[in-house]
């Protein structure tokens, strides 16, 4: 169970990590599996750990006016988060220092994460795509970029462990079509999710349809995104064991989490649990007997301390509150052999930055990354049952690599089951429309609210970013939070490779609601978050919540901040660990390879904590002598 | 039904109909009470009555298996398979009958005794749960009937199990019906054991085992071989106010405090049937359409179990929409009858095909 009682002061823990999201509590588990004793500072509530508690965020969720992706969590000043209704234009060199997310600009980017236990996949959508091997090597092949220090094939067998730990449902076929390499006879966990009806309505429309970028030739076919969500368990799994899915994370027995139902919001709260969350992974890390895993929450890391003459971190400080509507709290010490921050791309290396840690590249918190999503809408001729399923089951994913990757930003298509609602296009804001500007009632309102909502065609289109180093998370004395904390500082920027990717999207999609019979309800205007112009058109652009790249890995102490396990390059006894490490993330939502490469870390960290016991000892006591 | 001990496959084909009989017939008091709870409350208790009532169908895909697997022919739409509340179990335990009723006291009262353990963990208990005494396991009953009387489900699958033994002991070619009839792992699944597709002596016996043990917990401990909760000591933590948790002992659970609230739940007619409510009325066409949707629903499942295993996933559909009908009767009043709500009556037409 969560504690907040502060940590013993003369407890050495073998590791402590920052954050209890996706990166957290994997690598927690893989610690305590071999024997460590690990702690775990959560900044935000730890409510969920029970059915009950999961069912507040539920309930909170129900009631909600905005169904944002950070409804269902309580509003905490002491660890705060970035929401949506808080993202505003900016005008011209003045920053908006409104809410905890400080945007400098010159583009808003209305993106989020979510402090909480779990992180952000309590809130996130679930797809678990691998990257293309191509991605991994945009510098050398398009002249883009930055190239990884670890290929593909050398990822490829954690992905193969963080696909069973996330339980990905998928159809190997189907993703090897799109280049991606698979061991002969892989199969995922979990049969492929099957496709809506919305899905086989779009895919009758435009499968087979030609595409021609750069010169070469492409042809579109929908299918079903790689999911870590619960489907049907693949009995050829694992060399013919199968696969056991993973249910509902509680503290007594429940059969809930299991196969998912369709209920259309994934995000931001799977009812169920069919969708996985970290806290399934950090429920079997507390479970584990052969280490143990000490949680904190309501515990905000406030200071990294580095002895200056062995390099290493020789503790860290933490801030535990008691009540989230109140700034009082107290600051507490903890000394471990190894640090890992997994507080997300933001707030790690916010973190740092705070601390006086810029890494000796300077690059902590450059290079920020994110997908720059475009929203296209309309209705299709006839009703295709909106609003049921998984809020996306299937997409375009044929133009994800390739050659106009040298001029142009690739990009993917997401065919959204709930309809508009991400474009503000809500079933709510439909019915009042209804009510208030056709003075609709009764059948004719039942009728009408039905006809408009069951024919909802909204295409999500994912455009790759690269890494510049000018989009950036700093910390400026001038802004805290409510603990004392410096809040992050985004500056952030479009660039025309993308913006180029972004309208072609445009231009296809306008072909592809052509063949469909689509009547064009999209509609971009000036006022709107996120409005850009690009050669004579304008268009709106989202968040994609991929926050990554701020704490880049690359080959050398001046290239990078973290090496190819993620362990800082300045610092020894430090991983910064998380999607902040990734040098490009292509056209794939970045959860499933952040866990593939926390997974590779930990055997490092393994290999580490091993090898340097007696040495490590040392240092901490220097350490402590000094702090 | 009348049993006697199993000495021929046709007997045992008898009991595996006797079985998917009364795993069925657990689940509409089981449901009646879950749907009863007010939306939102009681979380504690929903997820307890809803994890049983779960598990419950898994035993019913289980006891259809068993039977596909010797040669039998589910049959889930004959006259009589939903029984008519209130009603004994079909095993033949004559010291209770089950209602449909609100969440309350007494259905936890009756939850407890049908899933009451083979042996009771007790002699106490034992003392206390036998009003007279009786004769030797399985016992006749004492009003004549020459049938077999079960004193728990328990002891009633024990039965088969020692059938099955017995049938595979002197010879007898059991397991002679069409595989592809079998509802495998892909098609159903539950975080409380998986289906066990019944091909074989081992496997036939591993499906007893698995009800037994979810259940009532045959070996006397309250979790079984999979560190799983039996049913009876999930129910008796609504009673005593408190998890279980690993290492605890029959009625001294240790775990988290647990809270009922006996009050947040709708006020059901008990064992309603469907004249209860005046012809032409809402409620009745409401419970009229629930009957009728719960009749197609038992069938559209029985093609699943008699060769089109398949159709256990639109079946699922199915069973959201029986969830929403159950909720348009216990959230309206009952005409004519203050204080009381509606609620569904599980009359079946006289045959459903």
């Amino acid at each position: 169970m969560p504690s907040s009682a502060p940590v013993d002061a003369d407890t050495i823990y073998d590791a402590v990590i920052v954050g209890s999201g996706v990166s957290g509590s994997l690598v927690a588990n893989e610690l305590s599996k071999q024997g460590f004793h690990v702690l775990v500072l959560e900044a935000g509530p730890g409510e969920d750990q029970t059915i009950r508690g999961y069912e507040k965020y539920l309930s909170r969720f129900y009631e909600a006016t905005s169904k944002d992706n950070n409804s269902p969590y309580p509003a905490n000043p002491n660890a705060s988060m970035p929401r949506s209704p808080a993202v505003h234009s900016l005008a011209a060199g003045q920053p908006d220092s409104s809410s905890y997310l400080v945007q400098n600009g010159p583009f808003p980017l209305d993106s989020t994460y979510t402090r909480t236990l779990g992180g952000t996949t309590m809130h996130w959508e679930g797809k678990a795509l691998r990257m293309l091997p191509e991605d991994f090597e945009t510098r050398s092949r398009y002249g883009q970029g930055l190239d990884w220090p670890i290929s593909y094939d050398e990822l490829a067998p954690h992905y193969r462990r963080a696909e069973r730990e996330l339980g990905v449902s998928a159809d190997v076929q189907d993703q090897a079509e799109l280049g991606i390499p698979f061991e002969p006879g892989y199969v995922f966990p979990m049969q492929g999710l099957p496709a809506s009806y919305l899905d086989q309505a779009v895919a009758a429309g435009i499968d087979g349809t030609g595409v021609r970028l750069d010169g070469e030739d492409y042809h579109l076919k929908v299918r079903a995104f790689p999911q870590a969500r619960n489907g049907i368990p693949n009995a050829a799994y694992d060399g013919g064991k199968g696969y056991v899915p993973v249910g509902a994370v509680s503290t007594h027995q429940v059969e809930q989490g299991e196969r998912c139902q369709g209920n259309n919001n994934c995000v931001p709260l799977c009812p169920v649990q069919a969708k996985y969350h970290a806290g399934k992974t950090l429920a079997k890390a507390l479970a584990g007997t052969v280490g143990k895993v000490d949680l904190r929450t309501q515990a905000v890391a406030s200071r990294v301390h580095v002895d200056h003459v062995t390099g290493r971190v020789s503790h860290l400080e933490y801030k535990a509150y008691a009540d989230p509507g109140s700034p009082e709290h107290t600051t507490h010490t903890v000394r471990a052999r190894l640090f890992v921050l997994a507080a997300n791309a933001v707030e790690t290396p916010r973190l740092m930055l705070a601390s006086g840690l810029p890494s000796s590249s300077a690059l902590m918190g450059r290079n920020l990354m994110d997908h720059a999503y475009l929203l296209t809408w309309g209705l299709m001729p006839g009703p295709v049952g909106t609003m049921r399923g998984t809020v996306c089951t299937s997409g375009i994913s044929d133009l994800r690599g390739g050659a106009f990757r040298h001029g142009q930003a690739a990009f993917a298509a997401d065919i959204h089951n709930d309809g508009w609602g991400w474009a503000g296009g809500t079933p709510e804001v439909q019915v009042l429309d209804l009510v208030d500007s056709m003075n609709a009632f009764g059948p004719d309102l039942r009728r009408g609210a039905v006809d408009r909502i069951s024919r909802q065609l909204l295409l999500a289109w994912m455009v790759e970013l690269m890494p510049d180093p000018s989009n950036r998370i700093t910390v400026d004395g001038r802004y805290k939070d409510a603990l004392g904390n410096l809040k992050p500082v985004l500056s952030y920027n479009i660039a025309d490779y993308t913006l180029a990717g972004v309208a072609q999207a445009r231009s296809l999609s306008r072909r592809l609601f052509q063949r469909l019979g689509v009547e064009d309800h999209t509609d971009y205007r000036p006022t709107d978050v996120g409005y850009v112009s690009y050669q004579g058109e304008g268009y709106v652009i989202r968040g994609g919540n991929h926050w990554s790249g701020t704490h880049v890995m690359g080959t050398t102490p001046a290239n990078s901040v973290v090496d190819a396990d993620q362990r800082s390059w300045d610092h020894e006894n430090l991983f910064l660990v998380g999607s902040g490490s990734m040098p490009s993330i292509g056209t794939s939502n970045t959860t499933l390879t952040l866990a593939a490469l926390c997974l590779k870390s930990a055997e490092q960290m393994v290999r580490q904590l091993r090898d340097e016991t007696s040495a490590v000892e040392l240092a901490t006591t220097t350490g402590s002598a000094q702090a | 039904m009348t049993l006697s001990r199993i000495t021929t496959k046709a007997d045992l084909q008898d009991y595996l109909h006797a079985a998917m009989q009364l795993e069925h017939a657990t689940i509409p008091p089981y449901l009646t009470a879950l749907y009863s709870i007010h939306p939102g409350t009681n979380s504690d208790a929903f997820h307890v009555i809803r994890v049983v009532a779960v598990e419950e169908m898994l035993h019913l895909t289980l006891a259809a298996n068993m039977l596909n697997a010797v040669g039998g022919e589910p049959d889930m739409t004959r006259a009589g398979f939903v029984p008519r509340y209130p009603a004994y179990l079909p095993d033949g335990e004559a010291d209770f009958e089950v209602s449909l009723e609100r969440f309350s006291p007494t259905a936890i009262g009756t939850f407890l005794k049908i899933e009451r353990p083979a042996q009771a963990p007790s002699e106490e208990m034992r003392v206390l749960r036998r009003p007279k005494p009786r004769a030797a396991i399985p016992a006749v009953h004492p009003d004549g009937d020459d049938g077999l009387h079960f004193w728990s489900i328990g002891e009633f699958y024990a039965e088969i199990a020692r059938g099955i033994q017995h049938l595979h002991d002197q010879g007898v070619d059991l397991f002679t019906g069409d595989p592809s009839r079998q509802v495998t792992p892909e098609l159903y699944y539950s975080g409380g054991g998986e289906v066990i597709p019944v091909k074989d002596l081992a496997s036939a016996l591993a499906a007893v085992e698995l009800i037994s043990e979810q259940g009532e917990g045959l070996t006397g401990s309250i979790y079984d071989e999979e560190g799983e909760l039996s049913h009876y000591f999930r129910f008796q933590q609504l009673t005593l106010g408190r998890y279980y948790q690993a290492g605890d002992v029959a009625n001294s659970p240790t775990g988290p405090a647990l809270e009922v609230d006996w009050d947040a739940v709708y006020p059901l007619l008990t064992n309603a049937t469907i004249t209860d409510f005046p012809a032409g009325s809402e409620v009745r066409a409401a419970a009229e359409a629930f009957n009728a949707g719960y009749a197609e629903f038992l069938s559209l499942v029985n093609q699943a179990f008699t060769g089109q295993p398949d159709l256990l996933i639109p079946a699922v559909g199915e069973m959201f929409a029986l969830r929403d009908q159950v909720g348009r009767l216990v959230r309206n009043p009952a005409p004519g009858r203050p204080g009381v709500n509606a609620a569904p009556t599980f009359d079946m037409p006289e045959t459903t095909r």
